[in-house]
């Protein structure tokens, strides 16, 4: 029985009917160069897929959301923005990189600090940078006990909204999600910043408990809540 | 569901495609904004009950593929259709085998453009080889034939243990 490397690839990439499958199945039980190639082809996909998931799993750059939110300029070709880009480098090759300092400008030009948790859009705090990628992906079922941000009770509030609880160093906080970003609803100073950690993480619970709409998320309705990306 | 929610709900699979096309991380998200831009100001041309996922991919191709070709023109690459000349092994045949490994991005890096998305759509973003080619508009054979050079290419340079 011969089986070319298009049926191997087909078979690894879940294109063959079932009896085609089985057949491929079977040789590969007889043949151990069968069973070799569809190991290296099952070794790429895993190897691209460990390369490119993480991307997936990245929080979506607020300009991306702003844009579907209708709160983005319209109309700019790609060109053009490559052109601002490299015109903006420019400027800071001639020692612009202390007065964007000075000037507070936002994380993303300083890419040597550490991203901020936290920051203004529109009158409203918004979680930032790491803590908005926590809020996003990290489920509490299955957090690292080192994890920088730990994530509490996910629930729904009277709106409807998602929204999770969460500490970290710099802050802890609910945060709730609405027009693509987390709304920081309510915050107090991180470990890093009080001694009274019992107390604070007590006042978050009971924060947490009054603007609940019914019962908070399970581990599976957290998952499915992330995997369907905190949209009500 | 609302067209803009679901959009938004898209959009980390996209930046994931766009990543493997662009390489660049910040590349990558100028061409998901020109394909958002291109999106929402077409969004007409988008039928009620098709999917939008393939929509979007082929809207992000297409701006990429443009991409290339202007700058092709600008004589910042060489010409895509170079490229596509480019069979696997051509440019890759020369390293020796195993020579990225571990390395994904060096590896996809010497896949011609026409390879690379195939590779994306079908290997990252796991749609079937049918849905690949109505989303790159080319006959199924196109996809199997490109998606076998660019899979060789990539075992070659990434090594047996890929």
């Amino acid at each position: 029985m011969t089986i070319d490397r298009a049926t191997i690839a087909a078979y690894v990439d879940g294109e063959l009917d079932d009896i085609a499958a089985r057949r491929v199945e079977r040789a590969a039980g007889a043949d151990p160069e069968i069973a070799d190639a569809i190991a290296r082809h099952r070794a790429l996909t895993a190897a691209l897929a460990a390369h490119y998931g993480p991307v997936a799993e990245e929080a979506v750059p607020n300009r991306l959301l702003d844009l579907v939110a209708g709160a983005g300029r319209v109309d700019t070709s790609l060109a053009a923005r490559r052109e601002a880009k490299r015109a903006r480098f420019g400027a800071m090759q001639w020692g612009a990189i202390a007065a964007s300092l000075a000037l507070g400008l936002t994380i993303g030009l300083r890419p040597w600090l550490p991203a901020e948790p936290v920051a203004v859009e529109g009158g409203a705090l918004v979680a930032a940078g790491p803590l908005s990628e926590a809020l996003d992906t990290q489920l509490a079922s299955n957090q690292p006990a080192d994890a920088p941000v730990r994530i509490g009770l996910s629930f729904r509030d009277r709106a409807g909204r998602y929204c999770r609880s969460f500490e970290s160093a710099a802050v802890d906080g609910i945060g709730c999600r609405a027009d693509g970003r987390w709304r920081l609803e309510r915050t107090t100073p991180g470990a890093a910043a009080t001694d009274y950690r019992q107390a604070a993480s007590g006042s978050l619970a009971a924060a947490a408990a009054d603007m609940m709409a019914g019962d908070a998320l399970d581990a599976g309705a957290e998952r499915a809540a992330r995997d369907g990306g905190w949209r009500r | 569901m609302r067209f803009e929610d679901e959009l938004v709900g898209l959009l980390p699979r996209l930046r994931r495609f766009a990543r493997g096309l662009a390489r660049d991380a910040s590349d990558a998200d100028d061409l998901c904004q020109a394909a958002i831009e291109r999106a929402l100001k077409s969004r007409d041309q988008w039928s009620h009950g098709t999917r939008l996922d393939s929509w979007m991919y082929r809207i992000t191709r297409n701006l990429w593929i443009d991409e290339r070709r202007a700058a092709a023109r600008r004589g910042v690459q060489k010409p895509i259709d170079e490229a596509v000349l480019q069979v696997a092994g051509d440019g890759a045949a020369h390293v020796e085998a195993g020579a990225l490994r571990g390395d994904v991005d060096g590896a996809m890096a010497h896949l011609p453009d026409e390879q690379r998305e195939v590779v994306m759509l079908v290997l990252v973003e796991g749609y079937a080889y049918r849905e690949a080619a109505e989303i790159l508009e080319v006959p199924i054979g196109t996809v199997t034939s490109r998606l076998a050079r660019g899979r060789e290419t990539l075992m070659h340079l990434l090594g047996e243990a890929a």
